[in-house]
């Protein structure tokens, strides 16, 4: 097809807006799937970005759309994940478009999500098509939403289109906005090829299969390309589209997307963003190209010391498919032997622990998240700590530094007080606030990252009902007065409990952590002491009192077999604990801590 | 290291299991009957009866329950008779529960007349409140009244069942009961705290949180317990278990030898339990030990009387243990008497040389403070005593 008749478009949307709907009727209105193939959610392939509703991974489509013109145009939707965790992956796939469809649930409004996301095709300079979606919906409010679009935004009303993706509404209008408004592939001005890597899968048979957007040139079976990143040259074995099956072309002219397989076996070897060239011209790079570093780190450790082994092929099959996934082998006192465990965000950590307990079965405990520390010592060296148990010794720091997000909150009006509490208890600064409509609010505020690791999310939704949202991007770092909060049993430290925390809550933490610790360690023959300490100094201390007797009252005949079994069992559960000193520590106790 | 040298079988429980009502502590099984469901009951035991093999007459029997003492004049009549037909007996010791509302000079006359010679009577308390908290049917009058009947008709060993850390019971009301007790004279207590059974509805209540443990409290209660019956001449050969040494004149236990450390009036039949002896059990839900198996009739009186009416044994499911493993469960249990385990008798009872086979787990006992070791036995101190079911486990599993 040439480049004229090409689009190429993504769809953004807040979880739930109907993304996946609209792109569904999309494929269905284009004749690329038949209406009996229609299967709920097709783009989505994994069953827990279903249950989720969002899609983690991008996948390309490519339609063929007969406009009213009379003449046949090659749609590419290039779809993308749809949280904030995959900002960068997010921003490839985007930068592999000229054009973003917007969608907005009419009864919803805009939400924070939306927000981040239309910064992000902003900044890519990409045609923004609003789409003002489910208008079917009995409180659906269009005049209001479109408002929005204008006052948050700064997108003209007046080019919304309304539609409802459910009941089929609206979509050819779509269909023939994105022929008209959104421009068709230039050439880059450079010679020879330049396509971009914007996504890549793993599959058994082909190795890594890369998802490509043409910028320039053409892709062709047999030719010796570049990796230009990587610095790898290969030999291009497959090239083909997606439909949403995979199909085999003969080649990928400038302004096309689909993929390429070339013999490659190490996901690694692909880097998102990178740009591939024939080795025989000088192209340059795309523009964009970022490695990608993970931003929150989190030990994770089998349950049964036995599936180590386990644990680690279902790592690397993880990986597989998600480079963005890093891990390394590490030791914990408490724990065993397990791998630290680096992830995009939080979202990117929860999916993939999911993953291991249920696609792999695995029985594991995930360890208290960390982010990334910059330590300057007093050597003038700078450090970069995720592990608690790395952070050096208090006298041979001179400061340290705490990576901060801006985040964007909406919620109602009446929950505004309540909100600020909570972006105050979490050491956050609120940079602006902006009323939405007549009953909602955008908070932006500066907040430490650690600070909304575990529960922030939670609690905006407890406090807002479930009305609330929240998302986040990266906002470099800041100085803090960070401090390592041991807790010691028996006077010994457990590493698994150590956290690094602001000295202002290290107190607070402390004493939240050791009385849980006092419920979920079961009484001993000894008395148990449980301490939280700051550098040495205690500053909370709860005791488990020792048990006075451990006997079954009465005991004959009848009982013993049972009793046997129960005995035996019980001995069971003494194995599975962890011992320091004299003290067991049931794994359950590891588990639940790192929920407090 | 050899099997264990298996003799021929001594003792027999028989489970009645009729109630007049569920007490709300307990786990056994029973359940309420109509007098035609006991005749087919007493029919099915007595044919149970005649296939058991045993030394005949046997040393101990037991019967327990439920409440044994339900059964009318005429059943007990049938079953007695056909056990002496059998030569079951004369027994050495032959004990029935009782509860204090159903024990009449009849029946109590007809028990003594016909071989019966110890009784164990469920008094689990003497103060009113608790009584009714534990859903006991009969009053503190009753047990007095029962007490006079069985000494009348002759009973000479006679065991009180008593509960403490009952919820509600305060130490003074557990010193008030303690002290009525021990004034009856009885020759023989089982003293238990209360235990929280699964599918109990006292455990539910605990569940609830309408009761809750305190251990401070039922520890000050089993001190007080041991140290009011010592002083009146008991002496604690189980856990909950308290005997007298010296024997009434004209008891026909002084038939039976002595067991070394344990006192005379001691629990024959419990103590065959814990000293790993084998055993057959009778009627729905009863256990047996024959022959290294552990087996159980079905727990449901209508099943387990179809089967016997069709000649069938009506054992619901056995298990069978490798030696070793079987030799660990006799040595953990036989820790609960505070004579513990003479090795001579270990080796005996299991062909196991307790000392080479678990070795570890003793000196692990001794270097805790928890196990005593001589010459020639191992036994749990009275600090071991009371984490004997942790000191068991040492001893269990591979």
């Amino acid at each position: 097809m040439d480049a004229a008749h090409i689009r190429n478009f993504s769809i953004i949307a807040h979880i739930d807006h109907g993304k996946t709907t609209l792109s569904d009727r999309l494929l269905h209105m284009t004749g690329t799937i038949a209406t009996r193939e229609m299967e709920e959610q097709l783009l989505d392939s994994m069953d827990l970005e279903r249950e989720r509703g969002i899609t983690i991974k991008a996948h390309p489509v490519t339609m063929l759309y007969k406009a009213k013109n009379g003449e046949t145009y090659e749609l590419n939707l290039i779809d993308t994940p749809g949280h904030v965790d995959f900002a960068y992956e997010v921003s490839r796939s985007l930068s592999a478009c000229e054009g973003a469809l917007l969608i907005i649930d009419a009864a919803q409004g805009v939400e924070a999500q939306t927000v981040a996301n239309v910064h992000l095709a902003m900044k890519q300079n990409l045609t923004v098509i609003p789409v003002i979606n489910k208008i079917d919906l009995p409180h659906a409010n269009v005049p209001q939403t479109r408002q929005q679009l204008e006052d948050i935004l700064a997108i003209p009303a007046e080019s919304a289109i309304e539609a409802s993706a459910k009941e089929g509404i609206g979509i050819e209008e779509i269909l023939e906005a994105i022929v008209e408004r959104i421009p068709h592939p230039k050439p880059t001005g450079e010679v020879g090829l330049q396509a971009l890597v914007f996504d890549s899968y793993f599959d058994t048979y082909k190795g890594v299969v890369s998802h490509v957007r043409v910028f320039n040139g053409e892709l062709k079976p047999g030719m010796l390309v570049k990796l230009l990143h990587s610095g790898k040259t290969v030999e291009v074995k497959e090239v083909g589209s997606f439909n949403p099956k995979p199909y085999l072309r003969d080649r990928l002219q400038l302004g096309e997307t689909g993929y390429i397989t070339a013999n490659i076996k190490s996901p690694q070897e692909v880097k998102m963003g990178d740009t591939i060239t024939d080795v025989r011209s000088t192209a340059g790079p795309l523009p964009g190209f970022k490695e990608i570093h993970p931003m929150v780190f989190s030990g994770i450790y089998p349950i049964n010391t036995s599936d180590y082994e386990h644990l680690k092929a279902n790592l690397g099959k993880l990986q597989l498919n998600d480079s963005a996934f890093v891990y390394q082998a590490e030791t914990s006192v408490a724990l065993g032997f397990g791998f630290r465990c680096g992830f995009l965000g939080l979202l990117h950590l929860e999916i993939v622990q999911e993953r291991l307990r249920r696609e792999y079965g695995m029985d594991i405990i995930a360890t208290y998240p960390s982010v990334i520390y910059k330590v300057l010592m007093t050597d003038g060296t700078l450090k970069q700590v995720d592990n608690p148990a790395f952070l050096p010794e208090p006298t041979y720091i001179e400061s340290i530094e705490e990576p901060m997000v801006k985040t964007f909150v909406i919620c109602p009006n009446e929950y505004i007080g309540d909100m600020m509490a909570l972006i105050s208890e979490k050491r956050g600064a609120i940079d602006h606030t902006e009323t939405l409509d007549a009953r909602r609010v955008m908070l932006t505020s500066l907040l430490p990252l650690n600070e909304i690791l575990i529960d922030f999310h939670d609690r905006i939704k407890s406090i807002t009902r479930g009305y609330g949202s929240m998302d986040y991007e990266h906002a470099g770092y800041r100085q803090s007065d960070m401090v390592k909060l041991d807790m010691l049993v028996n006077a010994e430290a457990v590493d698994a409990f150590s956290c690094i925390v602001h000295r202002d809550k290290a107190e607070s933490r402390g004493r939240a952590l050791a009385a849980k610790l006092k419920e979920v360690i079961p009484r001993q023959q000894y008395v148990v002491a449980i301490q939280a300490a700051i550098g040495g100094k205690v500053v909370a201390r709860e005791t488990v009192g020792a048990l006075r007797k451990d006997v079954t009252a009465k005991c004959y005949g009848g009982d013993i077999s049972r009793k046997r079994k129960l005995l035996e069992k019980q001995k069971e559960g003494k194995k599975r604990m962890k011992s320091f000193g004299s003290v067991n520590i049931p794994q359950e106790a590891f588990i639940e801590v790192l929920k407090a | 290291m050899s099997d264990a040298i298996i003799g021929p079988v001594v003792s027999l429980y028989v489970h009645v299991p009729f109630c007049a009502r569920k007490c709300s502590y307990c786990a056994f099984y029973s359940e309420p009957s109509t007098g035609e469901e006991i005749n087919r009951y007493v029919a099915a035991l007595t044919r149970e009866m005649e296939w058991i093999q045993c030394q005949r007459p046997l040393q101990t029997i037991f019967f327990g329950g439920g409440t044994p003492s339900i059964l009318n004049l005429r059943q007990w009549e049938e079953i007695l008779t056909t056990m002496h037909r059998l030569k079951l007996l004369p027994a050495a010791e032959f004990t029935v529960e009782c509860n204090p509302a159903t024990v009449s000079l009849d029946k109590a006359r007809l028990l003594h007349d016909l071989g019966v010679n110890r009784i164990s009577m469920g008094v689990q308390s003497l103060d009113e409140a608790l009584l009714d908290r534990l859903g006991r049917v009969h009053s503190r009058e009753m047990v007095f009244k029962s007490w006079d009947i069985l000494r009348k008709a002759g009973f000479q060993n006679l065991n009180l069942d008593l509960m403490f850390a009952i919820p509600g019971q305060t130490m003074t009301v557990w010193e008030s009961t303690l002290a009525e007790a021990l004034a009856m004279g009885s020759e023989h207590m089982s003293t238990y705290e209360v235990i929280y059974e699964d599918d109990t509805p006292l455990y539910a209540q605990l569940q609830a949180g309408e009761v809750a443990e305190d251990e401070d409290l039922s520890c000050a209660m089993f001190e007080k317990l041991v140290e009011r019956t010592v002083s009146c001449g008991f002496e604690q050969y189980e856990i909950a278990n308290f005997a007298r040494s010296s024997i009434p004149a004209g008891l026909t236990a002084t038939t039976i030898p002595p067991i070394p450390d344990v006192p005379r009036l001691a629990c024959r039949h419990n103590v065959n339990y814990w000293r790993g002896g084998q055993f057959h059990g009778l009627g729905p839900g009863a256990t047996a030990y024959v022959a290294g198996v552990r087996s159980r009739n079905w727990a449901n009186t209508q099943l387990y009387c179809e089967q016997i009416e069709k000649g069938c044994r009506a054992v619901e499911s056995s298990e069978c243990l490798p030696p070793r493993r079987r030799a660990g469960e006799t040595a953990a249990f036989g820790l609960r008497m505070p004579a513990g385990w003479p090795f001579a008798t270990f080796l005996e009872v299991t062909g196991y040389d307790l000392q080479k086979e678990w070795g570890d787990a003793i000196q692990e006992l001794v270097a805790q403070g928890w196990g005593e070791l001589s010459k020639d036995s191992f036994r749990l101190t009275s600090e071991g005593l009371r984490f004997a079911d942790s000191a068991a486990q040492l001893f269990l599993g591979d």
